[in-house]
């Protein structure tokens, strides 16, 4: 064992720290620091294989596909140009930044990133440096030097859920909500709700719950919660499947109507569950705005398309705006008719 | 049908010809034994016959057609029923399940009609005397040699016109061999064609009415019985004389191991002593009680009362890893569950009784193991190309060298060995007793568990018989007979 | 020759991926051959191939570990909860992630070896309970982790960052250890057969207990280092990370009943895996896709290994 051991630590440890020493090369301090605008585009510079690649996560999950996606790929049609879409099948936020690090090196025109998670700033600037215009949608990424950011503020959609419940519960009674734990727009989202409810002290939340973004979990937890609370009078929920288990768990109980649920997202299950008065609110975003726009923002940037200066990137400066807020839908039983389609 | 035929059957496998122009004939109602070696060719023949392997060249002939057999459920259509060696029963399913697997009696639906399977099981088993025996009863709380009678009745359900069985009786006890050879017995009556592969030649002597012989994958010819001696058999298979056993001992006054008062979940108050050099056997039925008393021993299975003294000092063991250190290895019974690791080399066999000598400045060496290896496969003449080998490829009496290697090279002062000739051939057989013999030369003490009587006798300097857990007689080499210890045994 | 080549996986898998290299670099002239988009493949599988080294030496010893994943996630949240809201100094919040990491591996090895527990059934549930502790330590994740930190997994060394590096060696070192140590060797007799190797001396449940603490502490080190790769621990990493590496080991040559694999099977594994979701993104192919292909892939494989077995190895 010693015999060997010596040789080993005598020939390989040296050799490897003066490597090291010689080769190694630390992080930047601040990222900061380094221009906000890379971008070098020439004016006149002709653009050739025209591409716009859009990166997410979860890229099979149908509020994706039905909304983002699909208006994505009718914009990508409309102006001839051509639009590719990638990012793992799971939420991986992980695998989201290893596709966005290899799709920088194939330099496309524009990037247009689903803002899943603020550890993707990194790779963001890191595009943004590559002199890539790169567009945010759904949530903004603090910290990145993205040229422009397009979506809605999660805050305002729990918000919205709370004055609501609380109209509908005449500002009393016990509530419960769920929602994807450890996301940081749902966690918004969450905050939001709760700022509302604790000015209402007749109020009392029995708990927030993890649905798992799955059916099956969220009907489960409220039946849980109703068995629990007999009581219980109001329901929130925060992602896509929160919604129709609450109203499946609701239904099964035969307390349609009585217990109140507002929820997020506007898909065709969801509007029926309007229509059939088990939700009462939803609180919907204008997904498609996200990727039309935002796909148009980049569209714009390399193409100049409004001229600020003589040279925009040389200026320090871009052609599009910063940051857009596409507002919230409310849809309740008095207007759901005109989105069912 | 009237009879089944090979003519000049051939198969090879890469690096070895299994068989070489093999004919045979088997009629109706004849007990056909067929003996050779391990590696002979018998288990190629039978799988040919099987349909679990093609022959190269040369043909199979039922009542003078040639047929090809493809398939294993081809046989069934041919009405060739085949008892493996290894069990082929599952053992989550019950007994009639098994027997009937796959082709259970079903109403017009599809839907089992378990009644009808159970019934039929029930006459089946019942014809086989096999009385005790539930239909739905589960095949895991089988012994072995229930495990083995069930194998049997399996093939039997199908009405087969030709029987063929490997080994059947290397899991089962006096009384249930001869059951089986009743069994055997009645099938010939009705015209069943037996063929019978096993290596006692006792059984063979005692059922045959023709035996062939396979030597190297040639055929040595077919006989009839009266035609053969005992001697003229083993001579012809193996192909040269063996010596006979030789009555001497190498015993010596010291004690090496004493057992006192022992007791265990299957034991109670075994006490014994082993002295140097001398080779003991532990002789009873199949659930006696004795791989139970090694597996104490060595510190496998809790010991619940008594003491082991090693040279006159208490010893306690936790994990065979103490046995081994303090010099007593215990070579186990059921080479290929308990005894090889079947995929790994001839090699990594030999060395896993202690890795540690395959080192080389303090780190593992293949060439290292290698030349361990090869010293090993010299000694005990291990029959493989090389020691690169998977040890699955070797045949069971060369498995059983390499197990016996493996527990050498840890240097073992005691040496248990565990049924060390089960299921191999005579020429290795031998072989493994003349090691054995050298190793109480060298004053090592041997332990050694067998259901091989005349084995027992020839090796051992004392018989230790054990009955239901307990020590029935002690029986000194010079008073021991088959006789006196069959009647202290079974009772 | 051929016929060596193509018994042992490690050789077959490394003529795989040159066949497959140079195919996308035929159809992916300016974007796959160059060394910014190997650096980048090396580093996107560095944290699956530093777990899949550990999975490799577990699935010699015939078990394996389903709650790596989530160990990744735990242990980077962990040490980025210590660090961030404690202050603790980054030595000592590492050495807190990963002793955690090894309490969980313990336990498993410990309920799984001495308590006779299904090693699937254990390590499923305990897949469960570590991803409720990094949602319950991280919430929506935990960012601005100090400079120190984030240096370990965003320094570079000869133009490729340290993940790579580490990734190499703990291959090299598991490599060398597997190989060369009668305490490593002894995983394979345990796979080959647990109850054989158990009479021949070697204490088999000690090892799988040290199996099991071997995978979950590596497991642990590749989650403290994606964290400071990402400069955050987010509950949601390692997220599908176990079947991923199970997959990659058994594409390297490991086998579910054990006794088989080589260390450096497991990083061939993960760098085919690496390369096919590379040529996928380089050819603009959506992530469904890239789901099934390297299912169809993993078939593939098994299947023509056991062509070849057939084909080669005599029937006895």
């Amino acid at each position: 064992m010693t015999t060997a051991k010596k040789l080993f630590s005598m020939a390989y440890w040296p050799i490897l720290l003066m490597v090291s020493i010689a080769g190694c090369e630390l992080p930047p301090k601040d990222d900061s620091l380094k221009t906000r605008d890379a971008y070098t585009d020439d004016a006149d510079t002709v653009i050739t294989n025209e591409e716009y690649v859009m990166i997410t996560t979860a890229v099979t999950m149908p509020m994706y596909v039905n909304h983002d996606q699909a208006a994505f790929i009718r914009w990508g049609g409309k102006m001839g140009v051509k639009v590719s879409i990638l990012g793992p099948a799971e939420w991986d936020v992980p695998a989201q930044i290893n596709t966005i690090e290899e799709v920088i090196g194939t330099r496309p025109t524009g990037l247009l990133i689903n803002g899943t998670d603020p550890a993707i700033a990194q790779v963001i600037n890191k595009a943004v440096s590559a002199g890539i215009p790169t567009v945010v949608y759904d949530s903004d990424i603090p910290g990145s030097n993205r040229h422009a950011f397009l979506g809605t503020d999660w805050y305002e959609i729990g918000k919205m859920q709370g004055e609501e419940i609380v109209r509908l519960l005449e500002g009393r009674g016990k509530i419960a909500y769920m929602g994807i734990l450890g996301l940081n727009n749902m966690e918004s989202g969450f905050r939001g709700l709760l700022d509302v409810l604790k000015r209402y002290p007749d109020i009392d939340v029995v708990g927030k719950f993890d649905d798992k973004a799955n059916v099956e979990e969220a009907a489960r937890i409220a039946s849980d919660v109703i068995s629990a609370h007999p009581d219980i009078r109001g329901f929130c929920g925060f992602d896509s499947n929160s919604g129709p288990g609450i109203a499946l768990a609701v239904r099964e109980a035969g307390k349609a109507g009585n217990i109140k649920i507002t929820t997020v997202d506007w898909e065709p299950e969801h509007l029926q569950l309007v229509k059939d008065g088990v939700i009462h609110m939803l609180a919907g975003q204008k997904r498609e705005l996200f990727t039309w726009y935002g796909a148009q923002f980049l569209y714009d940037m390399v193409h100049h398309t409004n001229k600020m200066a003589a040279n925009d990137a040389k200026a320090g400066i871009t052609s599009i705006p910063l940051e857009i807020n596409t507002g919230l839908l409310k849809i309740t039983k008095e207007n759901v008719d005109e989105f069912i389609k | 049908m009237e009879n089944l035929k090979c003519n000049n059957i051939s198969k090879s496998f890469p690096g070895v010809h299994a068989l070489r122009d093999v004919d045979l004939t088997i009629l109706p109602g004849e007990i056909h034994s067929i003996c050779g070696e391990n590696g002979a060719g018998k288990s190629t023949l039978m799988n040919i016959l099987a349909g679990n392997l093609q022959p190269d060249s040369g043909e199979v002939l039922i009542d003078g057609r040639a047929v090809k057999i493809e398939s294993p459920q081809m046989a069934f259509t041919f009405n060739i029923a085949i008892v493996y060696q290894h069990l082929s029963l599952v053992d989550s399913l019950s007994v009639a399940e098994n027997i009937f697997a796959n082709r259970q009696p079903a109403n017009r639906f599809g839907f089992i009609e378990h009644h009808k399977l159970h019934e039929d099981t029930r006459q089946l088993l019942d014809s086989l005397g096999l009385i005790a025996i539930r239909p739905d009863t589960m095949v895991f709380r089988l012994s072995p040699a229930e495990k083995q009678m069930i194998e049997i009745a399996k093939a039997l359900s199908r009405k087969p016109a030709v029987l063929i069985l490997d080994e059947p009786t290397a899991s089962l006890s006096h009384k249930e061999t001869q059951l089986l050879f009743t069994i055997l017995r009645t099938l010939k009556e009705s015209k069943v064609a037996i063929l019978y592969i096993s290596h006692r030649l006792d059984e063979i002597f005692a059922l045959s009415d023709r035996i062939s012989i396979l030597k190297d994958g040639r055929s040595q010819g077919t006989f009839m019985l009266e035609e053969l001696s005992r001697e003229k058999l083993i001579a012809t298979m193996v192909g040269r004389p063996l010596n006979v056993l030789k009555d001497f001992s190498h015993s010596r006054p010291d004690v090496l191991l004493e057992v006192s008062e022992l007791n265990g979940a299957k034991f109670k108050n075994i006490s014994f002593k082993l002295h140097q050099g001398e080779i003991v056997g532990l002789a009873g039925l199949i659930g006696a009680g004795r791989a139970e008393i090694a597996r104490a021993l060595i510190g496998v299975d809790e010991r619940k009362s008594g003491t082991i003294m090693l040279n006159g000092v208490s010893v306690y063991f936790d994990h065979p890893r103490d046995s081994i250190e303090r010099g007593i290895s215990y070579v186990p019974e059921e080479r290929e569950r308990l005894g090889l690791f079947p995929e790994m080399s001839v090699r990594d066999n030999i060395v896993s009784g202690d890795l540690g000598i395959a080192e080389e400045r303090g780190f593992y060496s293949v060439p290292k193991a290698t030349r361990v290896a090869e010293k090993s496969k010299n000694i005990l003449r291990i029959a493989t190309p090389t020691v690169d080998q998977k040890v699955m490829n070797l045949s069971g009496g060369n498995q059983q060298k390499v197990v016996l290697a493996k527990w050498l090279l840890t240097n073992p002062k005691i040496l248990i060995v565990d049924e060390p000739t089960h299921g191999i051939d005579i020429g290795a057989k031998f072989e493994i007793y003349e090691i054995l013999r050298s190793l109480a030369a060298e004053g090592k003490s041997i332990l050694i568990i067998s259901s091989d009587l005349p084995e027992l006798l020839g090796l051992c300097d004392r018989i230790i018989v054990i009955r239901e857990g307990e020590v029935a007689g002690d029986l000194p080499r010079a008073v021991a007979t088959e006789e006196k210890v069959m009647s202290l045994a079974a009772h | 020759m051929l016929k060596k080549i193509l018994e042992d996986r490690v050789y077959s898998l490394l003529l795989l991926l040159v066949v497959v290299g140079i195919m996308a670099s035929i159809l992916f002239p300016n974007t796959y051959p160059t060394f910014d988009n190997f650096r980048q493949i090396l580093l996107n599988l560095s944290v699956d191939t530093i777990v899949a080294v550990g999975m490799m030496v577990l699935l010699i010893s015939g078990a394996f570990d389903l709650s790596v994943g989530s160990v990744v996630a735990f242990a980077g949240c962990l040490t980025a909860y210590l660090m961030h809201f404690y202050q603790l100094p980054v030595p000592i919040a590492i050495a807190a992630g990963i002793a955690s990491s090894m309490f969980i591996g313990w336990l498993n090895g410990f309920l799984i070896a001495y308590h006779g527990i299904n090693p699937m059934i254990q390590t499923l549930a305990m897949m469960g309970i570590v991803r409720g502790m990094a949602l319950m330590v991280s919430g929506a994740g935990i960012q601005n982790l100090p400079y120190w930190f984030n240096a370990i997994g965003q320094s570079k060394l000869l133009g490729i960052q340290m993940p790579v590096w580490y990734m190499l060696f703990t291959v090299l070192i598991f490599s060398f250890l597997v190989n060369k140590t009668v305490f490593f060797r002894r995983f394979y007799y345990i796979g080959g057969n647990e109850l054989a190797a158990d009479l021949s001396g070697i204490r088999v449940k000690r090892m799988k207990v040290i199996g099991f603490l071997l995978a979950s502490t590596l497991a642990g080190i590749a989650g403290i280092l994606l964290s400071s790769r990402l400069g955050a621990a987010l509950p949601t990493m390692g997220r599908g990370l176990e079947l991923r590496v199970i997959t990659a080991a058994i594409l390297g040559g490991a086998s579910l009943s054990g006794g088989y694999g080589k260390i450096p099977g497991a990083l061939l594994g993960a760098l085919f895996m690496g390369m096919i979701s590379n040529i996928m993104v380089l050819g603009r192919i959506s992530g469904y896709w890239q789901e099934i292909i390297l299912g169809v892939i993993l078939i593939a494989t098994l299947w023509l290994d056991k062509f070849l077995q057939k084909k080669y190895a005599p029937i006895t």
